[in-house]
Protein backbone atom coordinates (compact mmCIF):
# COMPACT_ATOMS: atom_id res chain seq x y z
CA UNK A 1 0.00 0.00 0.00
CA UNK A 2 1.26 3.34 -1.08
CA UNK A 3 1.66 6.34 1.64
CA UNK A 4 -0.65 8.21 0.07
CA UNK A 5 -3.34 5.46 0.63
CA UNK A 6 -1.96 5.77 4.08
CA UNK A 7 -3.37 9.34 4.67
CA UNK A 8 -6.91 10.57 3.79
CA UNK A 9 -8.21 13.43 2.38
CA UNK A 10 -9.70 14.00 6.01
CA UNK A 11 -6.30 13.55 7.50
CA UNK A 12 -4.48 16.11 5.38
CA UNK A 13 -7.26 18.77 5.70
CA UNK A 14 -6.73 18.41 9.28
CA UNK A 15 -3.09 18.53 9.18
CA UNK A 16 -3.38 21.79 7.53
CA UNK A 17 -5.75 23.08 9.91
CA UNK A 18 -3.76 22.26 12.64
CA UNK A 19 -6.19 19.75 14.40
CA UNK A 20 -4.14 16.80 14.64
CA UNK A 21 -1.87 15.98 17.83
CA UNK A 22 1.80 17.21 17.64
CA UNK A 23 3.12 13.69 17.62
CA UNK A 24 1.22 12.54 14.68
CA UNK A 25 1.58 15.83 12.90
CA UNK A 26 5.88 15.43 13.15
CA UNK A 27 5.55 12.22 12.04
CA UNK A 28 3.63 13.37 8.90
CA UNK A 29 5.98 15.86 8.42
CA UNK A 30 8.80 13.23 7.70
CA UNK A 31 6.98 11.23 5.52
CA UNK A 32 5.14 14.05 3.53
CA UNK A 33 9.23 15.37 2.83
CA UNK A 34 9.58 11.86 1.02
CA UNK A 35 6.88 11.71 -0.67
CA UNK A 36 6.19 14.28 -3.62
CA UNK A 37 2.56 13.87 -4.46
CA UNK A 38 1.24 13.94 -0.80
CA UNK A 39 4.02 17.45 -0.24
CA UNK A 40 2.15 18.60 -3.39
CA UNK A 41 -1.63 17.64 -2.48
CA UNK A 42 -0.35 19.21 1.17
CA UNK A 43 0.31 22.30 -0.41
CA UNK A 44 -2.77 22.52 -2.64
CA UNK A 45 -4.56 23.07 0.72
CA UNK A 46 -2.71 25.50 1.85
CA UNK A 47 -2.63 27.11 -0.95
CA UNK A 48 -6.80 27.20 -0.85
CA UNK A 49 -6.81 28.02 2.93
CA UNK A 50 -4.75 31.23 1.77
CA UNK A 51 -7.04 31.74 -0.85
CA UNK A 52 -10.15 31.86 0.72
CA UNK A 53 -8.59 34.23 3.10
CA UNK A 54 -7.24 36.43 0.08
CA UNK A 55 -10.98 36.39 -1.23
CA UNK A 56 -12.44 37.88 2.29
CA UNK A 57 -10.03 40.06 3.48
CA UNK A 58 -11.62 43.27 1.91
CA UNK A 59 -15.50 42.04 1.59
CA UNK A 60 -17.33 45.24 0.27
CA UNK A 61 -18.74 47.72 2.37
CA UNK A 62 -22.31 47.08 3.65
CA UNK A 63 -24.95 49.15 2.03
CA UNK A 64 -26.34 52.41 3.95
CA UNK A 65 -28.56 51.25 6.86
CA UNK A 66 -32.44 52.25 6.52
CA UNK A 67 -31.31 52.53 10.51
CA UNK A 68 -30.10 55.87 9.44
CA UNK A 69 -32.77 56.79 8.23
CA UNK A 70 -36.04 57.66 9.00
CA UNK A 71 -35.99 55.64 12.47
CA UNK A 72 -33.21 56.95 13.09
CA UNK A 73 -34.21 60.64 12.27
CA UNK A 74 -37.17 59.86 14.19
CA UNK A 75 -35.04 58.61 17.65
CA UNK A 76 -33.06 61.70 17.32
CA UNK A 77 -36.39 63.99 17.49
CA UNK A 78 -37.62 62.02 20.10
CA UNK A 79 -34.64 62.69 22.12
CA UNK A 80 -34.34 66.38 21.78
CA UNK A 81 -37.59 66.81 22.49
CA UNK A 82 -37.61 64.84 25.72
CA UNK A 83 -34.00 66.72 26.57
CA UNK A 84 -36.04 70.15 25.71
CA UNK A 85 -39.15 68.78 28.12
CA UNK A 86 -36.87 67.88 30.97
CA UNK A 87 -34.88 71.85 30.87
CA UNK A 88 -37.47 73.21 30.71
CA UNK A 89 -38.64 71.52 33.42
CA UNK A 90 -35.74 72.05 35.31
CA UNK A 91 -35.54 75.73 34.73
CA UNK A 92 -39.14 76.28 36.04
CA UNK A 93 -38.50 73.85 39.44
CA UNK A 94 -34.90 76.27 39.40
CA UNK A 95 -37.44 79.46 39.76
CA UNK A 96 -39.86 77.86 42.23
CA UNK A 97 -36.90 76.95 44.47
CA UNK A 98 -35.69 80.40 44.20
CA UNK A 99 -38.79 82.20 44.61
CA UNK A 100 -39.53 83.62 48.09
CA UNK A 101 -42.90 82.48 49.40
CA UNK A 102 -44.70 82.36 52.59
CA UNK A 103 -44.95 78.74 53.09
CA UNK A 104 -41.09 78.68 53.14
CA UNK A 105 -40.36 81.28 55.97
CA UNK A 106 -39.26 80.01 59.08
CA UNK A 107 -42.37 81.01 61.08
CA UNK A 108 -44.48 79.39 58.65
CA UNK A 109 -42.28 76.42 58.88
CA UNK A 110 -43.10 76.06 62.55
CA UNK A 111 -46.89 76.60 62.30
CA UNK A 112 -47.72 72.95 61.12
CA UNK A 113 -47.20 71.37 64.25
CA UNK A 114 -50.08 73.11 65.89
CA UNK A 115 -52.44 74.04 63.16
CA UNK A 116 -51.52 72.47 59.90
CA UNK A 117 -54.10 74.25 58.02
CA UNK A 118 -52.57 77.43 59.00
CA UNK A 119 -49.48 77.21 56.98
CA UNK A 120 -50.38 79.38 54.24
CA UNK A 121 -51.16 82.15 56.75
CA UNK A 122 -49.41 85.38 56.50
CA UNK A 123 -46.49 85.97 58.58
CA UNK A 124 -47.88 87.57 61.70
CA UNK A 125 -50.49 84.76 61.89
CA UNK A 126 -47.87 81.92 61.81
CA UNK A 127 -45.85 84.36 64.04
CA UNK A 128 -48.58 84.71 67.08
CA UNK A 129 -48.24 80.56 66.41
CA UNK A 130 -44.63 80.70 67.09
CA UNK A 131 -45.59 82.52 70.22
CA UNK A 132 -47.92 79.90 71.56
CA UNK A 133 -45.94 77.32 70.77
CA UNK A 134 -43.34 78.15 72.45
CA UNK A 135 -45.42 79.30 75.86
CA UNK A 136 -46.79 75.76 75.73
CA UNK A 137 -43.17 73.90 74.90
CA UNK A 138 -44.93 72.40 71.69
CA UNK A 139 -42.54 73.51 69.12
CA UNK A 140 -41.79 70.07 67.82
CA UNK A 141 -40.47 71.72 64.66
CA UNK A 142 -38.44 74.58 65.37
CA UNK A 143 -37.29 76.78 62.43
CA UNK A 144 -33.88 77.34 61.53
CA UNK A 145 -33.90 80.67 63.71
CA UNK A 146 -36.08 79.10 66.22
CA UNK A 147 -33.82 76.24 66.91
CA UNK A 148 -31.74 78.36 69.99
CA UNK A 149 -35.06 79.04 71.75
CA UNK A 150 -35.89 74.99 71.75
CA UNK A 151 -32.66 74.36 73.07
CA UNK A 152 -33.36 77.20 75.78
CA UNK A 153 -36.28 75.59 76.73
CA UNK A 154 -34.06 72.87 77.83
CA UNK A 155 -31.85 74.81 79.82
CA UNK A 156 -34.78 76.78 81.35
CA UNK A 157 -35.54 73.91 82.90
CA UNK A 158 -32.18 73.16 84.46
CA UNK A 159 -31.12 77.16 85.30
CA UNK A 160 -34.11 79.51 84.96
CA UNK A 161 -36.96 77.05 87.04
CA UNK A 162 -40.13 78.56 86.44
CA UNK A 163 -41.82 78.97 89.64
CA UNK A 164 -45.23 77.13 88.63
CA UNK A 165 -45.98 75.81 84.95
CA UNK A 166 -46.91 78.43 82.52
CA UNK A 167 -50.45 78.49 81.88
CA UNK A 168 -51.31 76.90 78.46
CA UNK A 169 -54.74 77.55 77.89
CA UNK A 170 -55.20 81.07 77.76
CA UNK A 171 -52.11 81.28 75.85
CA UNK A 172 -53.97 78.93 73.44
CA UNK A 173 -57.05 80.69 73.37
CA UNK A 174 -54.60 84.20 72.68
CA UNK A 175 -53.61 82.24 69.47
CA UNK A 176 -56.67 80.84 67.79
CA UNK A 177 -58.35 83.74 69.41
CA UNK A 178 -56.26 85.94 67.35
CA UNK A 179 -57.39 85.89 63.66
CA UNK A 180 -54.22 86.33 61.13
CA UNK A 181 -55.75 89.39 59.33
CA UNK A 182 -57.13 90.96 62.16
CA UNK A 183 -53.89 91.73 64.10
CA UNK A 184 -53.48 95.68 63.83
CA UNK A 185 -50.61 96.95 66.55
CA UNK A 186 -47.81 94.82 67.28
CA UNK A 187 -45.64 96.16 69.92
CA UNK A 188 -42.24 95.43 71.44
CA UNK A 189 -41.34 96.77 74.41
CA UNK A 190 -37.42 96.31 75.05
CA UNK A 191 -36.83 96.90 79.17
CA UNK A 192 -32.75 96.84 79.86
CA UNK A 193 -33.06 98.52 83.13
CA UNK A 194 -33.50 97.78 86.87
CA UNK A 195 -34.37 100.86 87.96
CA UNK A 196 -37.93 100.68 89.85
CA UNK A 197 -39.58 103.74 88.75
CA UNK A 198 -38.69 103.32 85.60
CA UNK A 199 -40.24 100.19 85.48
CA UNK A 200 -43.39 100.88 87.12
CA UNK A 201 -43.98 103.84 85.05
CA UNK A 202 -43.09 101.12 81.90
CA UNK A 203 -45.77 98.68 83.52
CA UNK A 204 -48.11 101.30 83.22
CA UNK A 205 -47.53 102.87 79.75
CA UNK A 206 -47.74 98.50 79.15
CA UNK A 207 -51.07 98.48 80.66
CA UNK A 208 -52.50 101.85 79.33
CA UNK A 209 -51.70 100.62 75.87
CA UNK A 210 -53.57 97.29 76.23
CA UNK A 211 -56.79 99.05 77.09
CA UNK A 212 -56.34 101.39 74.66
CA UNK A 213 -56.11 98.67 72.14
CA UNK A 214 -59.12 96.64 74.17
CA UNK A 215 -61.12 100.00 74.32
CA UNK A 216 -60.88 101.34 70.97
CA UNK A 217 -61.45 96.98 70.01
CA UNK A 218 -58.20 96.34 68.06
CA UNK A 219 -56.74 93.38 67.89
CA UNK A 220 -53.02 94.19 69.75
CA UNK A 221 -49.65 91.52 70.74
CA UNK A 222 -47.31 92.90 72.82
CA UNK A 223 -44.45 91.43 73.81
CA UNK A 224 -42.07 92.86 76.76
CA UNK A 225 -38.41 91.56 76.30
CA UNK A 226 -35.88 91.74 79.08
CA UNK A 227 -32.31 91.72 78.83
CA UNK A 228 -29.91 92.52 81.27
CA UNK A 229 -30.50 94.21 84.20
CA UNK A 230 -34.14 94.39 82.91
CA UNK A 231 -34.03 90.89 83.64
CA UNK A 232 -34.97 91.68 87.05
CA UNK A 233 -38.41 92.63 86.92
CA UNK A 234 -39.25 88.68 85.71
CA UNK A 235 -37.42 86.97 88.60
CA UNK A 236 -39.14 85.64 91.68
CA UNK A 237 -36.46 86.46 93.76
CA UNK A 238 -35.83 90.18 92.80
CA UNK A 239 -38.82 91.36 90.83
CA UNK A 240 -40.99 94.02 93.06
CA UNK A 241 -43.70 93.98 90.45
CA UNK A 242 -44.37 89.95 90.44
CA UNK A 243 -47.91 89.99 91.31
CA UNK A 244 -48.64 92.82 88.73
CA UNK A 245 -46.74 90.78 86.40
CA UNK A 246 -48.82 87.65 86.93
CA UNK A 247 -52.32 90.29 87.14
CA UNK A 248 -51.57 91.42 83.52
CA UNK A 249 -50.78 88.16 81.95
CA UNK A 250 -54.41 87.11 83.10
CA UNK A 251 -56.13 89.88 82.44
CA UNK A 252 -54.62 90.53 78.69
CA UNK A 253 -53.82 87.13 77.30
CA UNK A 254 -52.15 89.43 74.22
CA UNK A 255 -49.07 90.27 76.39
CA UNK A 256 -45.51 88.19 77.04
CA UNK A 257 -42.88 88.52 78.48
CA UNK A 258 -39.95 87.26 77.35
CA UNK A 259 -36.44 86.64 79.19
CA UNK A 260 -33.05 86.64 77.23
CA UNK A 261 -31.88 83.86 77.65
CA UNK A 262 -28.00 85.09 77.62
CA UNK A 263 -28.58 87.17 80.82
CA UNK A 264 -29.82 84.16 81.84
CA UNK A 265 -26.55 82.07 81.30
CA UNK A 266 -24.49 84.80 81.86
CA UNK A 267 -25.59 85.50 85.57
CA UNK A 268 -25.29 81.88 86.32
CA UNK A 269 -21.91 81.69 84.77
CA UNK A 270 -20.30 84.87 86.27
CA UNK A 271 -22.32 85.47 89.35
CA UNK A 272 -23.33 81.62 90.15
CA UNK A 273 -27.33 82.65 89.94
CA UNK A 274 -29.57 79.62 89.19
CA UNK A 275 -32.60 82.29 87.77
CA UNK A 276 -36.11 81.56 88.34
CA UNK A 277 -38.75 83.23 86.33
CA UNK A 278 -42.09 84.34 87.15
CA UNK A 279 -45.03 81.92 85.89
CA UNK A 280 -45.57 82.95 82.08
CA UNK A 281 -42.70 84.13 81.25
CA UNK A 282 -40.89 82.26 78.13
CA UNK A 283 -37.35 82.71 77.49
CA UNK A 284 -35.74 83.84 74.13
CA UNK A 285 -32.37 82.95 72.53
CA UNK A 286 -31.04 86.42 72.68
CA UNK A 287 -33.08 89.97 73.65
CA UNK A 288 -31.12 91.57 70.81
CA UNK A 289 -31.95 88.81 68.08
CA UNK A 290 -35.78 89.11 69.35
CA UNK A 291 -35.89 92.57 68.90
CA UNK A 292 -34.15 92.75 65.66
CA UNK A 293 -36.82 89.59 64.50
CA UNK A 294 -39.82 91.34 65.41
CA UNK A 295 -38.60 94.90 63.52
CA UNK A 296 -38.35 92.76 60.35
CA UNK A 297 -41.86 91.44 61.26
CA UNK A 298 -43.16 94.97 61.10
CA UNK A 299 -43.32 95.14 64.86
CA UNK A 300 -43.23 98.38 67.05
CA UNK A 301 -40.02 99.06 69.12
CA UNK A 302 -40.20 100.70 72.05
CA UNK A 303 -37.15 101.14 74.52
CA UNK A 304 -37.76 101.87 78.36
CA UNK B 1 -19.47 47.44 43.49
CA UNK B 2 -22.02 44.01 42.72
CA UNK B 3 -23.48 47.06 40.17
CA UNK B 4 -20.16 48.31 39.05
CA UNK B 5 -19.14 45.11 38.04
CA UNK B 6 -22.41 44.69 36.14
CA UNK B 7 -21.96 47.60 34.21
CA UNK B 8 -18.28 47.20 33.30
CA UNK B 9 -19.18 43.38 32.22
CA UNK B 10 -21.98 44.66 30.10
CA UNK B 11 -19.62 47.75 28.64
CA UNK B 12 -16.91 44.97 28.17
CA UNK B 13 -20.03 42.72 26.19
CA UNK B 14 -20.61 45.58 24.20
CA UNK B 15 -17.07 46.44 22.79
CA UNK B 16 -16.28 42.56 22.32
CA UNK B 17 -19.59 42.56 20.15
CA UNK B 18 -18.60 45.63 18.65
CA UNK B 19 -15.36 44.45 17.82
CA UNK B 20 -16.54 40.79 16.15
CA UNK B 21 -18.59 42.93 14.00
CA UNK B 22 -16.41 42.85 10.91
CA UNK B 23 -15.41 39.66 11.18
CA UNK B 24 -19.28 38.31 11.26
CA UNK B 25 -19.55 40.30 8.81
CA UNK B 26 -17.05 38.83 6.60
CA UNK B 27 -18.47 35.03 7.41
CA UNK B 28 -21.87 36.68 6.43
CA UNK B 29 -20.80 37.90 3.04
CA UNK B 30 -18.69 34.76 2.65
CA UNK B 31 -22.09 32.93 2.98
CA UNK B 32 -24.42 34.87 1.04
CA UNK B 33 -22.22 37.08 -1.33
CA UNK B 34 -24.85 39.65 -0.68
CA UNK B 35 -23.61 42.86 1.01
CA UNK B 36 -26.70 44.21 2.09
CA UNK B 37 -28.09 40.63 3.12
CA UNK B 38 -24.83 40.44 5.03
CA UNK B 39 -25.43 43.02 6.58
CA UNK B 40 -28.63 42.32 7.93
CA UNK B 41 -28.04 39.11 9.17
CA UNK B 42 -24.98 40.75 11.13
CA UNK B 43 -27.48 43.34 12.29
CA UNK B 44 -29.72 40.51 13.20
CA UNK B 45 -26.81 38.44 15.01
CA UNK B 46 -25.97 41.36 17.10
CA UNK B 47 -29.34 41.94 18.12
CA UNK B 48 -30.28 38.86 19.36
CA UNK B 49 -26.41 38.44 21.06
CA UNK B 50 -27.47 41.78 23.24
CA UNK B 51 -30.39 40.52 24.26
CA UNK B 52 -29.12 37.25 25.47
CA UNK B 53 -25.85 38.14 26.39
CA UNK B 54 -27.24 36.69 29.69
CA UNK B 55 -27.00 33.30 28.36
CA UNK B 56 -23.28 33.51 27.62
CA UNK B 57 -21.30 31.92 30.16
CA UNK B 58 -17.92 32.08 29.39
CA UNK B 59 -16.78 34.78 27.70
CA UNK B 60 -13.71 33.16 26.47
CA UNK B 61 -16.99 31.09 24.10
CA UNK B 62 -18.43 34.19 22.85
CA UNK B 63 -16.80 34.23 19.23
CA UNK B 64 -18.28 30.46 18.79
CA UNK B 65 -21.22 31.98 20.54
CA UNK B 66 -22.15 34.58 18.40
CA UNK B 67 -20.95 32.62 15.20
CA UNK B 68 -23.68 30.06 16.43
CA UNK B 69 -26.14 32.59 16.41
CA UNK B 70 -25.13 33.57 12.97
CA UNK B 71 -25.57 30.54 11.50
CA UNK B 72 -29.20 30.07 12.82
CA UNK B 73 -29.99 33.82 11.42
CA UNK B 74 -28.84 32.47 8.16
CA UNK B 75 -30.68 29.36 8.52
CA UNK B 76 -34.08 31.08 9.75
CA UNK B 77 -33.62 33.75 6.48
CA UNK B 78 -33.79 30.75 4.03
CA UNK B 79 -36.15 28.99 5.84
CA UNK B 80 -38.94 31.97 5.80
CA UNK B 81 -37.81 32.36 1.85
CA UNK B 82 -37.72 28.19 1.03
CA UNK B 83 -39.45 26.26 3.30
CA UNK B 84 -39.61 23.14 1.73
CA UNK B 85 -36.45 22.92 0.30
CA UNK B 86 -33.05 21.60 2.41
CA UNK B 87 -30.93 24.43 3.01
CA UNK B 88 -27.57 22.07 2.90
CA UNK B 89 -28.11 21.43 -0.64
CA UNK B 90 -28.89 24.92 -1.67
CA UNK B 91 -26.79 26.17 -3.94
CA UNK B 92 -26.25 30.19 -4.64
CA UNK B 93 -26.43 30.36 -8.65
CA UNK B 94 -23.51 31.51 -10.19
CA UNK B 95 -25.55 34.40 -11.80
CA UNK B 96 -26.16 35.72 -8.16
CA UNK B 97 -22.91 35.98 -7.16
CA UNK B 98 -21.76 39.81 -7.03
CA UNK B 99 -18.72 39.04 -9.16
CA UNK B 100 -19.49 37.27 -12.65
CA UNK B 101 -17.59 35.23 -15.18
CA UNK B 102 -16.65 38.58 -16.63
CA UNK B 103 -14.58 39.54 -13.90
CA UNK B 104 -12.83 36.06 -13.25
CA UNK B 105 -9.49 37.64 -14.16
CA UNK B 106 -8.97 38.05 -10.99
CA UNK B 107 -8.22 36.21 -8.14
CA UNK B 108 -10.22 37.12 -5.55
CA UNK B 109 -13.10 37.28 -7.78
CA UNK B 110 -12.25 33.38 -8.72
CA UNK B 111 -12.24 32.24 -5.21
CA UNK B 112 -15.57 34.05 -4.55
CA UNK B 113 -16.90 32.79 -7.38
CA UNK B 114 -15.95 29.42 -6.65
CA UNK B 115 -16.83 29.17 -3.00
CA UNK B 116 -20.38 30.57 -4.03
CA UNK B 117 -20.74 27.35 -6.18
CA UNK B 118 -20.13 25.18 -2.92
CA UNK B 119 -23.77 24.12 -1.32
CA UNK B 120 -24.23 26.22 1.65
CA UNK B 121 -23.47 23.43 4.11
CA UNK B 122 -19.84 22.88 2.44
CA UNK B 123 -19.50 27.11 2.59
CA UNK B 124 -20.16 27.50 5.79
CA UNK B 125 -17.48 24.79 6.96
CA UNK B 126 -14.79 26.47 4.63
CA UNK B 127 -15.31 29.69 5.55
CA UNK B 128 -15.43 29.43 9.53
CA UNK B 129 -12.42 26.88 9.25
CA UNK B 130 -10.17 29.25 6.77
CA UNK B 131 -11.65 33.02 7.53
CA UNK B 132 -12.24 32.24 11.26
CA UNK B 133 -9.91 29.97 12.54
CA UNK B 134 -12.22 27.82 14.60
CA UNK B 135 -11.34 24.03 15.05
CA UNK B 136 -13.48 21.52 13.99
CA UNK B 137 -14.73 21.36 17.57
CA UNK B 138 -15.73 24.82 17.45
CA UNK B 139 -17.54 24.37 14.06
CA UNK B 140 -19.76 21.18 15.08
CA UNK B 141 -21.16 23.76 17.61
CA UNK B 142 -21.35 26.56 15.59
CA UNK B 143 -23.58 24.42 12.94
CA UNK B 144 -24.79 21.94 15.22
CA UNK B 145 -23.39 19.19 13.44
CA UNK B 146 -21.17 16.20 13.96
CA UNK B 147 -17.54 16.24 13.89
CA UNK B 148 -17.29 13.52 10.76
CA UNK B 149 -19.95 15.74 9.22
CA UNK B 150 -17.40 18.58 9.40
CA UNK B 151 -14.44 16.95 8.08
CA UNK B 152 -16.51 15.42 5.21
CA UNK B 153 -17.90 18.44 3.99
CA UNK B 154 -14.48 20.32 4.58
CA UNK B 155 -13.23 17.93 2.91
CA UNK B 156 -15.36 17.88 -0.18
CA UNK B 157 -15.65 21.42 -0.10
CA UNK B 158 -11.75 21.57 -0.56
CA UNK B 159 -11.62 19.24 -2.86
CA UNK B 160 -14.43 21.11 -5.11
CA UNK B 161 -12.82 24.55 -5.15
CA UNK B 162 -9.73 22.63 -6.25
CA UNK B 163 -11.45 21.42 -9.24
CA UNK B 164 -12.36 24.59 -10.00
CA UNK B 165 -9.43 26.87 -8.77
CA UNK B 166 -6.41 25.66 -9.75
CA UNK B 167 -6.43 24.74 -13.35
CA UNK B 168 -8.34 28.03 -13.81
CA UNK B 169 -5.23 29.66 -12.39
CA UNK B 170 -2.84 27.60 -13.70
CA UNK B 171 -4.49 29.19 -17.01
CA UNK B 172 -4.64 32.58 -15.96
CA UNK B 173 -0.88 31.76 -15.62
CA UNK B 174 -0.63 30.83 -19.01
CA UNK B 175 -2.16 33.93 -20.07
CA UNK B 176 1.01 36.25 -19.93
CA UNK B 177 3.43 33.98 -21.57
CA UNK B 178 5.56 36.99 -22.21
CA UNK B 179 6.26 37.75 -18.86
CA UNK B 180 9.70 36.04 -18.03
CA UNK B 181 9.72 33.11 -14.86
CA UNK B 182 12.75 34.61 -13.29
CA UNK B 183 12.48 38.32 -11.93
CA UNK B 184 14.90 40.40 -10.58
CA UNK B 185 14.13 41.57 -6.98
CA UNK B 186 16.40 43.96 -6.02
Amino acid sequence: MSQEKCYSDEFLNAFVDDQIAAEEKSRAYIEFGQNEALNRQVCELRKLHDLVQLAYREPPTPPERAASGPSVRRARLRFAVAASVLLTLGILLGGLIRLPGPATTPQANTAPTVAPHRVVAAPHKAMAMTTAARKTNVAVAPAPERVPIASVAGAQSALAIPAAAAPATPVLVVAQSTSPGSVQAKVLVHLARDDAALLSQALDDIEGLLKHYRATHQTARVEVVVNGKGLELVRIDTSAFAARIQRLQRDYDNLTFAACQNTIDRLAREQGIIVRLLPGVITIDSGMAEIMRRQNQGWTYLQV
Amino acid sequence: MELLDFFLRSREAQRALQQARARLYRVAYSWCHSAALADDLVQETLTKALRKSAQLRDPKARDAWLFTILANCYRDHFRRLREMEDIDEIEISHEATPETESSSAEIVSLVRAAIARLPQAQRQVVTLVDLEGFSYVEVTQILDVPIGTVMSRLCRARNAMRTMLLPDMQQHAVVNPSLPNIRRVK
